[in-house]
Parts: C-alpha cells; structure tokens; sequence
C-alpha cells in the first residue's frame, strides 16, 4: 500500500471552467511529495488508481448552485457527495457514482477528500472564469500546507 | 398541467445518459401532440479551433471532444487526413489500429451495457442500486471494461485521450511480447462476454418493432471499424466522400442541436443494431453462435434488444483481438512516410455508438482550412425522437414517472453520447 497521497485532477481542458480541477494539479506540480495524476474521471480507471491507497484528493469543478468559485470539502469516508454532483458531471460516469460504487463493491481509500470548484461556464472553448481562476491558487496552496503539515 | 386534459413532462435531465440531455413531451386529450429532444449539440468548437492548426494536431485535438470514444475521433481524423494525402496504411498498423478500436468498443460497451442499460430491465435507478444485488454482474462488467481500457492503454499510451495515434500510424508501436501480454486478460474477457449475452438475453423486452434505415459501413469480409462503403438495408451504397451529397445536418427549432438526416428528409438509424444487420455474415463464429443462441435473428428491429447486440459486439471485440494479437508481426516502421498535399480528405469509421464523419480541407503547408466532424448521436438523434412519437402513446396511461422512465430508457437504447456536447443540464424535473 502506498504510503504517499495520491492528489487526483479531474476535469477538462476545452471545457472552460471544467478545467478547475487539472489546474490545481498542474499547479502543485512538483512543489510537494505526493504522487500526483490528470483524470478525466472514468470509473473503472478511478478505481484503479485508488485501489491499494491510504490517502486520496480529489479536485473538480462542480456545478452546484453554490457561488462561482466556491470551494467545496467533502470527507468522502464520512459523508456522501450530494446527489447534485451525481447528476452534473461532464464525465461518463460521475465521480459521485464512482465512489458510491466503489463503497459497494471495493474498499475506499482510508482518507478521501474531495475538492469542488464551483463552476460558471462549462461550454466547450478553452480558459477559466475569474472567479475560478483565483479559486484554484487559492486551493493549491491549501492543499500544499496541508500535506506539508501531515508529512512534517 | 395547463389544463386538465394537458400535461407536459418535461424531463431536462436524462439520467444514465452519458453527459447531458434534455426530453419534452407534451400530452393533449390522451394524444402525444409534441415530443422535444435535446440531447446533442455539434463539436463545432473544435472545428474552429483546428482551421489553421496543422494536420499533424488533428487526432490529438478531436480526441478530447469526448471522454468516452477518443479513439473514434483519432481514427476519423487520421483516415480523413490520409485520404487528403492519397496515402493508405495497411498490415500490421492497419490490424493495430483495428485492435485499438476494439479495446474503444469493449470498454464502452461494457460501460453501457452494466452501467447505463441492464438497471433499466432490472428496475434498478441506478447501476449502484444494482450492484447492491448484483455485486458479481457490476464487476464482471467493470473487468471487461478494464480489458478494453487495457487494450487502449498499451497502444493508445494511456487509456483516457490516447496519444499515441498519428496520421501515417503510430508514434510508437508495441512488440508482440507487449501485446501477447493481454491474451489473458482478453480471454477472461471473452468468458465474460460470452456470458455476458446470456445473461442480456433473459431481460424482458417492450414488443416494439420498427422498420428502420440502418446505415453503416460494410467492410470487405471483415466487421467494419475504419473502412468500408456506406450502405444501408434500403440501397444505400456510396464512399464516404459522398456522405454531404447524400445527408444534411437541420436545425431544429426547440435548441441548437443538429440532426443529421437523409437528403430526401428521412431519419435513419447508425450504431450496433446498423452495423449488426449489415455485417452479420462477417461476425466471427464465436459471435455468431451467441447471436443464434439469443435468437435475435441476422436483423434485430427492436431497439431494446440492442444491449443484446452490444454484448455480442463486446463478444466480437475480444474475440477480434486475440486474433489481431496472434498473428501481429511487428511492423519495421510505427509509422508510414507521408508527403503533405493541398486537398480534401473524408471518412468514416464507426465509433461505439455510430458513424463517426470527418471532412478536412489542408493547404500546400499541412494546415487545415476547413474541418465537418458529424458525431453519431447528431445522426441518431431524429430517428430516436420517431422511437418517442410511437413508443410513447403505448405507455400514456401510465403515471408521468412511469412514462418518464420508459421514454428514458428507449433514448438509452441508443446509448447517445452527449459528453461530446456541451456541459450540464439543469437538474429539476418540472411537471406542469
């Protein structure tokens, strides 16, 4: 099992604020010690590289009706994501039923977190909304502390 | 309801339909007088963006318009661009470009087939419900999904917007070590599949036939994936480079949606139950014997049963890639040498769900002046709203949710894939 955490970015380039997520993880790129993926949030493939992981982050963009650029935690071992995310995914089979099935069938990670980014325009063209831009700096240097703290 | 005798069920979430999509339907004095269906809007995005690139970025751009069939849309791309060039790839990269598609087939498929379409005859709301019950089905499915993903992901070079497909060929082509490597997932899979038809064709199914245009490609003794003539059950028989003499995409009214639909205005269906009726004789003999054993017949005009015909494709797909992987020599080049020339390049190949149409205009530098990429669910899109017009008036007397969930599930019979549109639909259900 390994022991690093595995930081996860869903989303899509050419899916305007649908990107959110592949940009906090291009971001953290290199500036901590995690192993650290692109995703476009397909299930089985997400079951796969979670199986065998202690420690799992999630980052996508939702589309929620909370305000743009909210950033929204989820700890996934206690609570379920709302179903309004399993019915608002860009990708084939939601991160939402993806996890929920993997509670059925397989083991969750012993810590998964999930991050949304509140999402405004998800049509196809590429580039974020303000809104979301500052969001992910913002989040990216959350998730940089906090994984500095627990390694330290 | 706007008066008694009317009500509208107005769906603008189609559940288990990949992506997004919206359906209307409207009820007056116990008669269906309007059906809506908005579930597909045309990559035209990524037509603008690839006028002015290079040809070279055409199967890495169009393979990010959807997350569930990137390699339709590279190979698309690269046989439209070859056939610009005049070249033509054969042998062992033409039979590893099959095998790639094939690996696509598998684990899309599977997904619709476990994911979207079994908890509809199984009365499940969702695959989740279902794995509750059917914990062993849910994960057979998912590890013949991993089998096709495994396929995508040794030659594609990663299993999501595969990278490894150029015009000309490969980037990098595997060994056959590298590929006998999969021979035992691939067997596992293909006891899975076979199963897998058993198991599909026990569902019940809404007597619902219909005398249907299928329209697909028609390979040369082989079941068709990236060539082939055009043709259909009702005389149909052209090239590709006559698919715009032949069908035109119209707006409707009720969204931005295009349906793409013969010239002479008649709606036609593409997909697994098209190219099933169409290539019968070319299944390989395992494939065939499940389609026997299931009785559908060499023509199946039931849409529901077309997860019957996913299954035996799924079927057909392993068994094709064993074949490929035995006897794959490994080519001296991954890729052929190509000499770029100003012209016009089309072709079709056939995507999971249907035809796939690409038509690219390149100048004496390789840049592309022109791109028309017409997605499957574009074509299939007028023919399931016909589905609608006649399977709904069966179900009207029931209450609007039951209504709701067989009008969903005969558009699922179609798998469209939307996840190449735009984003998210509103996520209520308003009934007025």
């Amino acid at each position: 099992m390994s022991e690093k955490t595995l930081i996860i970015g869903v989303g899509n380039l050419y899916r305007g604020d649908d990107a959110a997520g592949l940009m906090v993880s291009r971001s953290i790129q290199g500036k901590l010690d995690a192993d650290i993926i692109e995703h476009d949030g397909e299930v089985t493939s997400l079951m796969d590289v979670m199986r065998g992981r202690k420690s799992v982050i999630i980052i996508d963009a939702v589309c929620s009706g909370a305000n743009v650029g909210e950033i929204l935690e989820y700890d996934l071992n206690k609570i379920s994501l709302p179903d309004i995310f399993a019915k608002s995914s860009t990708h084939s089979f939601g991160i939402s039923e993806a996890v929920e099935l993997i509670k059925v069938i397989d083991v969750l990670p012993e810590k998964l977190i999930f991050y949304g980014v509140e999402g405004k325009y998800f049509d196809e063209g590429q580039g974020v909304c303000n809104e979301v831009n500052d969001s992910v700096t913002v989040l990216a240097e959350k998730i940089i502390k906090d994984l500095e703290k627990i390694n330290a | 309801m706007t008066d008694k005798k009317t009500r509208t069920i107005k769906v603008d979430y189609l559940a288990r339909v990949e992506g997004e999509g919206s359906m209307h339907l409207k009820i007056k004095d116990d008669e269906l007088v309007d059906v809506k269906l908005k579930i597909f809007e045309p990559p035209r995005f990524f037509e603008g963006l690839l006028r002015g690139r290079s040809y070279k970025e055409a199967p890495d751009i169009t393979s990010r318009i959807c997350g569930i069939c990137p390699v339709a849309y590279q190979m698309s791309a690269v046989h439209a661009i070859e056939d610009a060039f005049g070249v033509k790839v054969d042998g062992s990269l033409r039979d590893l470009r099959r095998l790639i598609y094939c690996g696509e087939w598998i684990s899309s498929h599977s997904l619709h087939i476990y994911m979207l379409h079994a908890p509809d005859f199984l009365g499940y709301e969702s695959a989740i419900h279902m794995a509750k019950d059917h914990k062993d089905k849910v994960q057979s499915g998912l590890q013949l999904k991993k089998a096709g993903n495994s396929i995508m992901s040794l030659i594609g070079g990663r299993e999501i917007h595969p990278i490894n497909v150029k015009v000309g060929g490969f980037y990098k082509v595997p060994t056959k070590k590298e590929l006998l490597s999969l021979k035992d997932e691939l067997e596992q899979a293909k006891d899975i599949a076979v199963e897998t038809v058993k198991w599909v064709r026990g569902f019940d199914f809404p007597d619902f036939e219909q005398d249907y245009e299928f329209v697909s490609l028609k390979g040369k003794n082989e079941y068709p994936f990236n060539q082939g003539r055009l043709v259909s059950n009702k005389g149909l028989d052209i090239d590709a480079n006559e698919f715009d003499d032949n069908f035109i995409e119209e707006h409707v009214e009720h969204s931005t949606a295009l349906h793409c639909i013969k010239k002479d205005g008649g709606s036609y269906f593409t997909g697994p139950m098209a190219r099933y009726a169409l290539n019968y004789d070319n299944l390989s003999d395992i494939a065939k014997a499940a389609a026997q054993e299931s009785g559908i017949g060499k023509i199946c005009n039931n849409p529901f049963k077309s997860i019957i015909v996913r299954a035996i494709e799924v079927l057909y797909a392993c068994d094709e890639s064993l074949r490929i992987i035995e006897n794959y020599v490994e080519p001296e080049k991954p890729s052929i040498d190509i000499q770029v020339k100003a012209g016009t390049g089309y072709a079709i190949t056939e995507a999971p769900r249907g035809l796939l149409y690409h038509r690219y205009s390149i100048d004496d530098n390789g840049d592309i002046t022109d791109a028309k990429i017409v997605p499957p669910t574009s074509q299939n899109q007028k023919i399931i709203e016909d589905d609608l017009w006649k399977f709904v008036p069966k179900y009207m007397h029931l209450p609007d949710d039951k209504l709701q969930f067989h009008s969903e599930q005969a558009i699922r019979n179609y798998d469209p894939c939307i996840s190449c549109s735009t984003h998210f639909l509103k996520m209520d259900v308003e009934r007025l």
